[in-house]
């Protein structure tokens, strides 16, 4: 059976620009002005790439454009997610998977820090409560 | 507006019990805006608004269906990411989920809806029957059709899943012996929505629902009453075999050198061009493929009266099609024969299957029960 892959529709190369790809100039100045305006008002937003008619060709432009920065984090929930900083500070790039490893949503956030990866307030109040329990628990257990 | 009481557990403590953290349903719900074409932050938005809510009450109500919808939105491929929604939503209804049956489950749902009387959604799959007093299609000694318009009195809004009960679908097919009907036909004063598709992709049904209960408001539809996030392009527009369709290449039979090479399936049938849908771009099984990139043409499923425009095989007309969904039944017939005299043997066929169907049911008139004949 013929797969997609196998079809010869042959993908023309953007002519480069300046270095850079077709669509890419205009990701890079929406992600300058994102920035900016974090910077100015802290308001963070992000970016769905998914949404953006990108070749192939202009996602590895993006990526090198962007370079990799000094923050790697893996996330373990319901599927792997890599979240790394890249080499301009405040621009994130998410990659969520699902348990099967597809992909199922990526992203460039323009933020300090993805809030995907804070600790939520809730959840540690009720984790300090957690772990008191826990120490009493085993004080309980080595007493005579 | 749709918020139920279930002991006052919000959806984030729902999800903290079943072990699914709150960062698994940031991701989710990111997945789910992703898919809907909404914006990231809004994914966010949904999230949190969530986590703090208490659990939407939700009745699923099945009639003449065939329980593919219900199947496709539990047999998903990742399965935790999509049936997120069920820990999400309170289920306090579904005759083919719940444990409970019988006495036990009817009182079930008739408390639910008065507990959450203006405030539930009503999920509904299958036709209704309106034939014989409605006697085709009954459950617990009421028919559908009343049992229908009782749960639409409390529902803030309806979700049709499927084809059956957002257009009729194979029960409302020539020459429709029960007097099918779809919901829009029954009940008049309700916010609808319809998630056609026979059945409907998971993640389309999932992120309809997602949307309603997380924005409590129903989203961008089209004029068939579908959201337009999702049936708001044909499968042509995205067909990723499109380049051979605009080149003029395409397979005139299932096991030729064009079928082989993937050519244009219009001339085996595909209806891709009048049907809207997200299965060129959403894909089946997660991401998986659709029936084009396997190599058989689109049935058009999620589009009105999809049953009766003719042969599956035959290739659509400009003529006989004008608006999709506005076809005589004649016009088809001719269509049909013109299709058939032109080539195919399939093509043949069907037509005079469909000839002598239109000839018996003109014989013995709708509405009669058809006795097996067909």
């Amino acid at each position: 059976m013929i797969r997609l892959a196998d079809i010869p529709v042959r993908i023309e190369p953007t002519p480069l620009v300046g270095g850079l790809g077709g669509g890419v100039p205009a990701i890079l100045s929406e992600l300058a002005s994102l920035l900016e305006r974090l910077a100015k008002a802290e308001e963070p937003a992000a970016i769905d790439l998914r949404s953006l008619p990108m070749s192939a060709q202009d996602r590895v432009e993006l990526r090198r454009a962007l370079g990799e920065g000094e923050v790697q984090a893996t996330l373990t929930a319901e599927g792997i997610s890599n979240i790394r900083e890249t080499r301009v500070p405040g621009v994130w790039w998410v990659e969520h998977h699902d348990r099967n490893g597809e992909l199922i949503a990526e992203l460039i956030e323009v933020t300090r820090m993805p809030l995907i990866l804070m600790s939520a307030t809730d959840e540690i109040a009720s984790g300090a409560s957690a772990l008191r329990e826990q120490l009493a628990a085993a004080a309980a257990a080595r007493a005579p | 507006m749709l918020h139920g009481h279930h002991g006052e557990l919000t959806v984030g403590e729902m999800l903290r019990r079943h072990g699914i953290s709150r960062r698994s349903f940031i991701k989710f719900c990111t997945a789910a805006a992703s898919a809907m074409a909404l914006p990231p932050s809004v994914g966010l938005a949904m999230a949190e608004q969530l986590r703090q809510a208490p659990r939407p009450s939700v009745v699923y109500l099945s009639f003449q269906e065939c329980t593919g919808c219900l199947e496709s939105l539990t047999r998903s491929f990742a399965p935790t990411i999509e049936n997120l929604i069920f820990n999400i939503i309170s289920l306090d209804y579904d005759d083919t989920l719940m444990a409970a049956a019988g006495e036990a489950a009817e009182s079930a749902r008739t408390k639910a809806m008065q507990d959450n009387f203006g405030k539930y959604v009503l999920i509904v799959d299958g036709s209704v029957p309106t034939g014989a007093g409605g006697a085709y299609c009954t459950a617990g000694g009421r028919s559908a059709v009343d049992t229908l318009r009782e749960a639409a009195k409390g529902a803030a809004a309806i979700v049709c899943v499927g084809t059956c009960s957002s257009f009729g679908g194979i029960p409302f097919a020539d020459p429709n012996p029960t007097g099918a009907w779809p919901v829009t036909a029954i009940v008049g004063d309700k916010p609808i929505i319809n998630v056609s598709g026979c059945p409907p992709i998971p993640e389309v049904i999932t992120g309809t629902l997602l949307q309603l209960v997380a924005t409590g408001k129903v989203p961008d539809l089209d004029e068939h009453r579908r959201p337009k996030v999702f049936f708001g392009n044909t499968i042509h527009d995205r067909c990723y075999r499109r380049p051979f369709y605009d080149q003029g290449k395409f397979a005139k039979s299932f096991d030729d050198e064009g079928a082989r090479n993937g050519w244009c399936l219009y001339e085996l049938g595909c209806k891709g061009p009048t049907t809207y849908n997200a299965c060129a771009t959403l894909k089946w099984n997660g991401g998986t493929s659709f029936p084009i990139e396997s190599g058989h043409g689109c049935l058009g499923c999620s589009e009105p009266g999809f049953w009766d425009k003719g042969s599956f095989y035959a290739a659509q007309s400009a003529a006989a099609w004008g608006k999709a969904g506005e076809v005589s039944p004649r016009q088809v017939l001719e269509v049909t024969a013109t299709a058939a005299a032109a080539g195919a043997v399939i093509g043949a066929a069907s037509a005079g299957v469909s000839r002598l169907r239109q000839h018996r049911s003109e014989q013995h008139g709708i509405g009669r029960e058809s006795k097996g004949d067909e």
